[in-house]
């Protein structure tokens, strides 16, 4: 174990032991939760490995690899639906040459989607990180990326 | 300062989405503003939305930009806040402090009639208050509808060491939002409810789940709990009562009430048989009340004006008013809180004015991605538990989509059977297994390669899953796709093999 995972474990270990709890909390510091952790986390927790392992896969929201310097997501939900945000989706996609979940060539941008923000009432939504973008039309994609160095 | 004028402006997620936050931030520094960060109206089509005080009270400007400033300051060319007929047709009472109160503001909370539900509970008592909710027949907000009196009462009854509230802040339905503008909005009124319902089962702990896509819903509600306990309110007969926020992880068969409690145990959030129910055995094994944060916040104005006050509200099985979410290509979207018993069709004309500019309408979906889908011909359906049962359908969460001429019906039923194979926590085979074989059949339909008895497949499926699935995911999610085939069968036919 390396000393800054056991010093963030020691951060997060919590009695009863919590394990989502404790990856998102890693999640939170690393940025993903490396695969190579599972039993040295299993080891801080006091439960088996499988255990870590089977929370770790089941969220969407746990990573096992990085992201791009700036997560965009594009909300897939039923008003997002209505209001386009397949082409907002489409258009993402060509113009960072990825596809859903991957990072784009620089590392700047990972694109992945979302099922709702809450923001139906001024849908289509983005969100950059924690900024949140409504009423989106894919011609004001350009200025939006560029303000994310 | 004397010389500020005091604008209000929401804070609101989705107020700041529409520009309230670049307002914000022209006019921060500005010498002539006093800036007071609201909560918002609901009223999301006019926002950002500018409101200043007059002898005949609050005036509004809407969609403004940093240049209406010298029009607002000198008062021009507002719009009383009570004509404005979206909001003066609809019926707030828990939506009542909406765009007046600033969320954080205990003070202003209480001045509002806040904590007198409370206030009543602690008089009352256990029993009491469990009558006067049966005496209102308030039934939860989150989608399954049951009667919230039975839920406690089994709860109380229950003997143990310790017992739990969670509040379910998952809201997972797509088209849905009250929830979340009730935890920046209103977060006291939560907090409130949580505490009747802690005061009637005898709980020593609450939490609130909150899903991870809230982030600002989660930061207002740690500092109003934080509030909340400086001025002494989480203490019930001199216990403790501490309410602490988790966050989710982005799946939605989280917010089902077992995988939920699975969740917040830190454990995978995978649906658990019942029974037991949760009021008998939930969190840790302890009797625990998994309500929505509608329905909490629902209970404050019950104590403090009597269940049969909220009986005389709404319907014969649905009593009460229903925080409604207007989505999609309507042209006025946003919170319509009214009494059970509006056609869908008012809700959408009155409310909704119609369909936004340059669309026609096509179908619309109420109840989330659970729910079904409604064409033109069946608009006259009331909002209400008893009509949709009867229908097949339900009200879910109470949020409303609506689609316009350019929906691909066959895509939208693909996207719906994509969701449900995403999300099925993968407890039961039908549900597991059916939603990817259902996703299949409709990527087949989509490409040009499915045949009739794909069609006929389809319907197999969703009946193999409506009645073998153990929760409502497996057991509801053929319905959007059954209705869109039902509705629109020539869009479907025309995609066939022939
Ligand atoms: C797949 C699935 C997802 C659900 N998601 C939510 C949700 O996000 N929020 C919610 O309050 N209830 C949700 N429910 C309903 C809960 O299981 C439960 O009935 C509800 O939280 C109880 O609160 P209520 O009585 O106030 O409605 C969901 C149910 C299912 C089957
Ligand atoms: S119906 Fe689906 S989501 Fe519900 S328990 Fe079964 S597999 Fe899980
Ligand atoms: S559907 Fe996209 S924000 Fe709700």
């Amino acid at each position: 174990m390396t000393p800054q995972l056991s010093e963030i474990l020691a951060q997060v270990v919590e009695r009863p032991p919590n394990i989502l709890k404790a990856l998102l909390a890693l999640q939170e510091r690393l940025g993903h939760v490396p695969t190579e952790a599972v039993s040295d986390i299993a080891h801080a927790l006091g439960v088996p490995a499988a255990q870590v392992a089977g929370v770790l896969s089941y969220y969407p929201d746990l990573r096992l690899t990085g992201s791009g310097r700036h997560l965009i997501r594009v909300c897939m939900g039923e008003s997002c639906y209505a209001n386009g945000c397949g082409r907002l989706l489409r258009e993402l996609q060509d113009r960072l040459r990825v596809d859903v979940g991957e990072t784009a060539a620089g590392g700047k941008f990972t694109l992945d989607t979302m099922s709702c923000a809450g923001n139906c009432a001024v849908s289509p939504t983005v969100t950059i990180d924690r900024d949140l973008y409504g009423r989106l039309l894919p011609s004001q994609l350009d200025t939006l990326l560029e303000r994310y160095k | 300062m004397s010389t500020a004028t005091r604008l209000y402006l929401s804070n609101d997620t989705s107020s700041r989405a529409a520009g309230a936050g670049v307002l914000a931030d022209a006019w921060s520094e500005h010498p002539e503003v006093q800036l007071i960060r609201v909560s918002s109206r609901g009223a999301f089509f006019l926002e950002p939305m500018v409101e200043r005080e007059s002898p005949a009270g609050r005036v509004a400007w809407f969609n403004v930009t940093a240049q209406d400033l010298p029009r607002i300051l000198s008062g021009t060319d507002g719009t009383p806040v009570r004509s404005i007929p979206f909001l003066v047709q609809q019926t707030r009472f828990t939506f009542a402090n909406f765009g007046e109160t600033e969320p954080l503001a205990l003070d202003e909370y209480q001045a509002r009639g806040g904590l007198s539900g409370l206030e009543t509970a602690l008089r009352i008592g256990p029993e009491a208050i469990i009558e006067e909710l049966r005496v209102s027949q308030l039934r939860g907000r989150g989608g399954a509808a049951f009667p919230v009196w039975n839920k406690w009462k089994v709860a109380q009854q229950a003997r143990a060491d310790r017992k739990y509230v969670v509040a379910n802040a998952d809201e997972g339905d797509a088209g849905t939002y009250c929830d979340r503008m009730i935890l920046e909005g209103d977060p006291f009124r939560l907090l409130e409810g949580m505490l009747i319902c802690a005061r009637a089962i005898g709980a020593g702990q609450g939490y609130v789940y909150c899903r991870q896509e809230y982030p600002a819903a989660a930061k207002t509600l740690r500092a109003a709990i934080q509030k909340a306990d400086e001025a002494e309110l989480l203490e019930l007969d001199g216990e403790p009562f501490p309410i602490e926020v988790v966050e989710g992880a982005g799946s939605y068969v989280c917010g089902e009430e077992t995988a939920l409690l699975e969740s917040l145990e830190g454990k995978r959030g995978v649906v658990r048989a019942r029974p037991p129910y949760p009021a008998q055995s939930g969190l840790y094994g302890r009797p625990t009340i998994v309500s929505n944060v509608l329905t909490f916040a629902t209970i404050p104005n019950i104590l403090s004006r009597g269940g049969a006050w909220h009986a005389a509200l709404g319907t014969e099985q649905s009593r009460g008013t229903m925080a409604l979410q207007l989505g999609g290509r309507v042209k006025h979207p946003g919170l319509v809180e009214v009494p059970f018993g509006l056609s869908l069709h008012q809700i959408l004309e009155q409310f909704g004015g119609g369909m936004a500019p340059g669309s026609r309408f096509k179908a619309v979906q109420v109840g989330g991605p659970l729910g079904s889908l409604f064409p033109a011909s069946q608009m006259d359906i009331p909002i209400c538990y008893d009509a949709f049962a009867k229908a097949g359908a339900v009200l879910g969460h109470g949020g409303i989509v609506v689609y316009d001429h350019e929906t691909d019906m066959v895509d939208l039923a693909r996207h719906f059977m994509a969701f449900t194979a995403d999300e099925s926590c993968g407890k039961c085979t039908p549900c597991r297994i059916g939603s990817v074989r259902g996703r299949e059949i409709l990527e087949r339909i989509q490409a040009g390669s499915g045949t009739i008895e794909d069609l006929a497949l389809l319907h197999d499926l969703g009946d193999t899953m409506k009645i073998a699935s153990l929760c409502a995911l497996g057991g509801r999610a053929s319905y959007p796709v059954l209705t869109a085939i039902e509705h629109f069968p020539a869009e479907f036919r025309a995609k066939l093999r022939v």
